[in-house]
């Protein structure tokens, strides 16, 4: 393979912020669609070099130091990209969900001068650089620029339910900004260096430190928001919930376990020395992990407001990423990784059809959309496809992921993690299945007067054609379904190895095979309950109503929608986190 | 070194998460996320102290005078670029909630609720209706 020019490593994340410069200048005086096609191509453009970074990043790491600052004597002074094969490629996979998501979007927003397209753009760019980057003053910069495009995306509507959704998202993920800049103030004062290299380096000198802990406790605690790990979980079904359909694809795709990415890398390189940290991860990921997990998919099972229901499933989703990481071996982060890009395909698909039927039905809620969907019975066969595929169905990449987690946490005998992964994804899956069947199939008992939806009413703009809007959802799922998977296979030892800096192992283990399939049978069995519970004998039913009652009246209660509470929450994670790291 | 500009931070912090969950009205609530951020740039100061320096001004210095440390004053100028951006959105969403809703205070302006009355029902009949599985 030929030498590929380092220089060209700022390019993808250049390009996007040129291109939204140039709409920023230009937009009112473009025609009509011209803004679509310039950031669907930009996006593309971008998805086609991280590719490319990506192929060429496969024999080591590239390295880009700016403005040709690179380290003398082990002095680390300049700011640097370092792009590793697992980054390019999850850079890629981000590039390509954003061209999806421009095509989805396309003619969704008129009136606008193109703005929505400008902040998606600068969203893109942030996300790039946040892959990238190897210097944790820029990571905090990239974490923030993310932010305030997100923040700015999520109120788009202006509508009441949007505003405070987006307000409660504002505060918290602001919050996490402050706490991984703290963070990175104790590092840079104990080390004396931003970058990675130089810190791991440092912290690998200095032994036992209560101040490299500390760092870590804040900047993991950030990293966790983003991620939506209990209990920091809150913002997040109150954002995507209310977000436009495009701006939730890319927040449950990519956003959401980008903040994952951060804090395996960060985990893996910057702390990699420092035996604290290292002592206290698996028990701080499993665990929380584990929770996230379960209550994400317990949530779920209970919303009628679809985006809501799927807003709670990437919370489970995360959860199960987070135990990957958990496990601190090349399986699981490896695992991770695949996790990350066949979760995103899959959750993208759902959230497109969510758009769907909000902008052809006018409706997002599950009951009054009974039935509703037999005209439009392709996105139909769609949900339920990625309702199988969210709940274990061994197929695709989402899968191929799953397994690897699996496999890492069996090894190390983290039985519990592995049982309550299984059971989010398969509590996750029955609550896609049983709105794919209700709202598709028209099955379930007549709601009669409860059809009212108790959310605000919603619509999304509607004469866009139906193909267009299906399309890149198709594209989604076939993306998932028709990547390689010997290809993954051959590459991820290689990968993961290079991304945690470790030495190349030579095959990762998978998960038991049974595994998958129990969790698609109780996936099918929830979803069946949930639709014909009338119909069964009370011996079955009344036992559950029963048991599951008074938890769920308390998680609702939980999730009260006040931000007072996820300040209170916040601290009391940002403690537990400390705690665990003071006593190992 | 003292432990003091720690301290006023870590208080800063604590106090201005404090004032976030009590609060009941939103430029309250703006005011206290922006009592947290002082509470950075404090940290970030005193962590780039040193006592006897200069300011990173060279100027009129010989190279090599001890100065305080200057990458810590230009995280504090991103850490204040960041939150000039942040209070001004905030503040931006608060005055839209407050022609929608008619209201500043958080307890009125929940997310995705349907307000007062049928909120229990709701979530009731959503238990009812939902959860499938004990699993």
């Amino acid at each position: 393979m030929t030498a590929f020019p380092a220089a060209l490593l700022p390019l993808p994340v250049a390009l996007p912020l040129v291109v939204c410069a140039a709409l920023l200048a230009t937009a009112h005086l473009l025609p009509g669609r011209l803004p679509d096609i310039l950031a669907t191509l930009a996006a593309l453009g971008v998805a086609i070099l991280c590719g490319t970074i990506a192929l060429h990043a496969a024999d080591g790491p590239l390295v880009y130091w700016f403005g040709g600052w690179e380290p003398r004597d082990g002095v680390h002074l300049g700011i640097g990209f370092s792009v590793d094969e697992a980054s390019g490629w999850v850079a890629a996979f981000i590039g390509l969900l954003y061209a999806l998501t421009f095509v989805f979007a396309w003619g969704f927003f008129d009136r606008t001068h193109g703005h929505f397209q400008i902040l998606m753009l600068l969203f893109l760019a942030a996300m790039i650089g946040f892959c990238f980057t190897r210097d944790m003053f820029n990571l905090f910069v990239w974490f923030e620029v993310m932010s305030v495009a997100a923040f700015a995306l999520t109120a788009y509507h202006l509508a009441e339910s949007a505003l405070a959704g987006a307000i409660n998202f504002t505060v918290v993920n602001s919050l996490a900004g402050f706490l991984m800049l703290g963070g990175i103030g104790l590092i840079y004062a104990q080390t004396g260096t931003l970058d990675f290299e130089g810190i791991a380096a440092a912290v690998a000198r200095g032994g036992r430190d209560p101040v490299v802990a500390g760092a870590f406790c804040l900047v993991a605690a950030a990293l966790m928001i983003k991620g939506a790990i209990v209990p920091f979980q809150f913002w997040l079904a109150d954002a995507h919930a209310v977000a436009p359909s495009p701006v939730s694809v890319i927040f449950s795709g990519s956003m959401v376990s980008l903040g994952l990415f951060g804090l395996a890398k960060v985990s893996a390189v910057v702390f990699g020395a420092s035996g604290q940290v290292q002592h206290a991860l698996p028990v701080l990921l499993i665990g929380l992990g584990g929770v996230t997990a379960l209550l994400g998919g317990w949530m779920a099972l209970l919303q009628r407001h679809l985006k809501r229901m799927l807003a709670f499933s990437t919370i489970s989703h995360a959860g199960i990423m987070l135990t990957g990481i958990g496990a601190l071996s090349a399986g699981g982060t490896g695992g991770m990784l695949v996790y990350v890009v066949g979760h995103g395909l899959v959750k993208g698909a759902l959230f497109m059809i969510a758009g769907i039927l909000l902008a052809t039905q006018a409706s997002i809620d599950e009951i009054a959309l009974r039935g509703l969907g037999r005209g439009i019975w392709p996105a139909g066969i769609a949900m339920g496809l990625a309702g199988l595929l969210l709940c274990g169905l061994p197929l695709g990449v989402l899968d191929q992921g799953t397994r690897l987690v699996q496999g890492a946490l069996a090894q190390q005998g983290h039985g519990i993690a592995l049982a309550a992964g299984t059971i989010g994804a398969a509590l996750t899956g029955a609550a896609v299945l049983r709105a794919a069947g209700r709202i598709f199939l028209g099955l379930g008992p007549d709601p009669g007067d409860e059809a009212g939806a108790p959310s605000e009413d919603e619509r999304e703009k509607a004469n866009r054609p139906l193909w267009l809007m299906l399309g890149p959802c198709c594209v989604l799922l076939a993306l998932d379904i028709g990547l390689p998977a010997d290809l993954i296979g051959h590459a991820l030892p290689r990968a993961a190895s290079a991304f945690l800096h470790r030495p190349a192992v030579e095959a990762l283990a998978e998960g038991p095979a049974w595994l998958p399939w129990a969790s698609l049978i109780a996936a099918l069995a929830g979803a069946g309950y949930g639709l014909f519970r009338k119909t069964l004998p009370a011996l079955v039913v009344r036992p559950v109503s029963v048991t599951q009652s008074a938890p769920t009246r308390a998680l609702e209660v939980l999730h009260s929608g006040l931000i007072g509470d996820y300040a209170a929450w916040l601290a009391v994670g940002v403690a537990l986190i400390a705690a665990v790291l003071a006593m190992v | 070194m003292t432990m003091l500009p720690y301290a006023v931070a870590a208080w800063l912090f604590g106090i201005g998460l404090y004032g976030i969950a009590t609060s009941r009205n939103f430029i309250h609530l703006v005011g206290c996320l922006g009592i947290c951020q002082s509470a950075t740039y404090v940290l970030l100061l005193g962590l780039g102290y040193r006592w006897g320096s200069i300011a990173p001004i060279f100027y009129d210095h010989p190279p090599g005078t001890p100065a305080v440390d200057p990458v810590m004053q230009a995280l504090v100028l991103t850490d204040i670029v960041v939150g000039a951006t942040l209070t001004a959105l905030l503040l931006v969403l608060t005055i839209q909630a407050y022609k929608r809703g008619g209201s500043l205070d958080p307890e009125k302006l929940r997310p995705m609720r349907a307000g007062g009355g049928s909120r229990r029902n709701q979530a009731s009949s959503r238990a009812d209706d939902g959860a499938g599985k004990t699993s």
